[in-house]
């Protein structure tokens, strides 16, 4: 019987691409974040293709989405958020779809790698911290003590601060990681209950079937905190605190 | 929330760990020869630059097809919506507005024709009372000469019997006083007795 972690094994997929000593290979993870990019793409632009008054069903999933994105900008960022809304609709439906992908059986879950998360996550960081520099210049550092606090604190409270504000990326992407990661592991395990107990493996069955129903609940969740933490860091370094 | 997040998913890993090796005793066996060293797959780094640049490729594709498609799509359909709810918010108040005027209009037709009816009606009872009235002054009038007239008839045969009495009186008188005295008197002198007697009679 196969690992439950041999699920997140990274396969090259046609010929071994080798550029400046790298293997940039496309591999099962590739292909499903080509697919995510692919599905989202289709999604969003063929169901408006109508661009029907009254929205068709799929047409008002898409416009659906639009306004929930929209609308998490608007509250968590403010108007200045405008510009990043690309972006941060962009981020939430790759990661949305790259999670309920990850659901179909013998798909790949890409979220479920910690080098994408964290690639993303620290692109979001670097990102976000250049926007604050931009903005504020070095009126930026008095991020890192918060206003009102006696002076005498500074030598404990900036330290933390600035630890708090490093573990960002960490956070954002561990979190999306392992929460793929588990519960993909724990569906197998459980499978592999199914398939060891034969006719017992009713039990573990029907367990597997609520389970399923959770990830994919954790599928969509997990893209939505990983979006409204990116618009609070995002509003953060617009606004300091 | 931070902090609550990472106890979760690190205690169900150590949960799934746990149901793992009690399932699959021989998954170490299988992972080793696939793994990259044992451990998560994940944590394979010959792995990491393919999977970087198809994350950089695949993710600036999408956000070309976001930005450039998509979005302007999505919003131009919602704006579109928008102003189109608000088109026919407007026409209903204007077409609301006009049956309003309509129905004020209506209403001071109404009013109009009512009042007229009323002055019509007062106009018509004028019109008579006002005929009815002429009548009845002509009538009077009329019954008037008629007694004026009836009454200077009778005046005048009354003094013209009275005349007549007079000079049948006179004459009597006359007659009477030659009669019974033998002096003739004057005609003015009777006249003027009798006169004086049928002044003081009457």
């Amino acid at each position: 019987m196969a690992s439950p972690v041999e699920q997140f094994q990274i396969k090259t997929i046609g010929p071994e691409l080798h550029v400046a000593g790298m293997d940039i290979s496309f591999t099962n993870s590739a292909l499903f974040m080509i697919l995510a990019t692919f599905v989202v793409g289709v999604f969003l632009t063929q169901s408006m293709s109508g661009r029907h008054l009254v929205p068709t069903r799929i047409q008002s999933l898409a416009e659906l989405s639009y306004e929930f994105i929209a609308n998490m900008v608007r509250e968590n960022v403010g108007p200045e958020g405008r510009p990043y809304f690309p972006f941060i609709f962009s981020l939430f439906m790759f990661i949305l779809v790259g999670n309920l992908l990850g659901m179909i059986p013998y798909s790949y879950t890409f979220t479920s790698q910690i080098i994408v998360t964290f690639a993303m996550a620290i692109t979001i960081f670097v990102a976000i911290t250049i926007v604050a520099l931009i903005k504020h210049g070095f009126h930026f550092f008095t991020f890192f003590f918060p206003s009102g606090a006696p002076v005498y604190m500074a030598p404990l409270l900036i330290p933390i601060e600035i630890l708090s504000y490093l573990s960002r990326p960490v956070s954002l992407s561990v979190r999306l990681f392992a929460n793929m990661m588990a519960g993909h592991t724990m569906m197998k395990v459980f499978g592999g209950f199914v398939v060891a107990l034969g006719v017992f493996g009713v039990a573990p069955l029907l367990v597997l079937v609520a389970l399923t129903g959770f990830e994919i609940l954790v599928a969509v969740l997990q893209a939505y905190v990983f979006t409204i933490l990116t618009c609070i860091y995002l509003y953060d370094a617009i606004h300091l605190h | 929330m931070i902090a609550n997040s990472v106890t979760r998913w690190s205690r169900r890993i150590g949960l799934a760990a746990a149901m793992a090796a009690a399932a699959v005793p021989s998954w170490a066996a299988t992972d080793a020869q696939g793994g990259g060293g044992g451990g998560l797959p994940q944590l394979d780094a010959t792995t990491y630059p393919t999977q970087i640049f198809w994350l950089i490729v695949s993710f600036i594709l999408l956000y070309v097809i976001m930005s450039k498609v998509a979005i302007p799509r999505i919003s131009d359909v919602l704006e579109e919506r928008q102003e189109r709810i608000e088109d026919d918010i407007e026409t209903a108040d204007r077409l609301r507005g006009e049956a309003e005027a309509v129905k004020a209009e209506y209403e001071k037709a109404v009013a109009d024709a009512r009042s007229e009816a009323h002055a019509l009606v007062r106009k018509a009872m004028d019109e008579i009372a006002a005929s009815h009235a002429t009548a009845e002054a002509e009538a009077a009038k009329k019954t008037a000469e008629t007694t004026k007239a009836a009454e200077a008839r009778i005046a005048e045969q009354r003094t013209e019997a009275l005349e007549s009495l007079k000079s049948v009186a006179s004459e009597a008188a006359a007659e009477a006083t030659v009669k019974l005295t033998g002096i003739k008197v004057s005609d003015a002198k009777v006249g003027k007795a009798v006169e004086a007697a049928m002044q003081g009679g009457a």
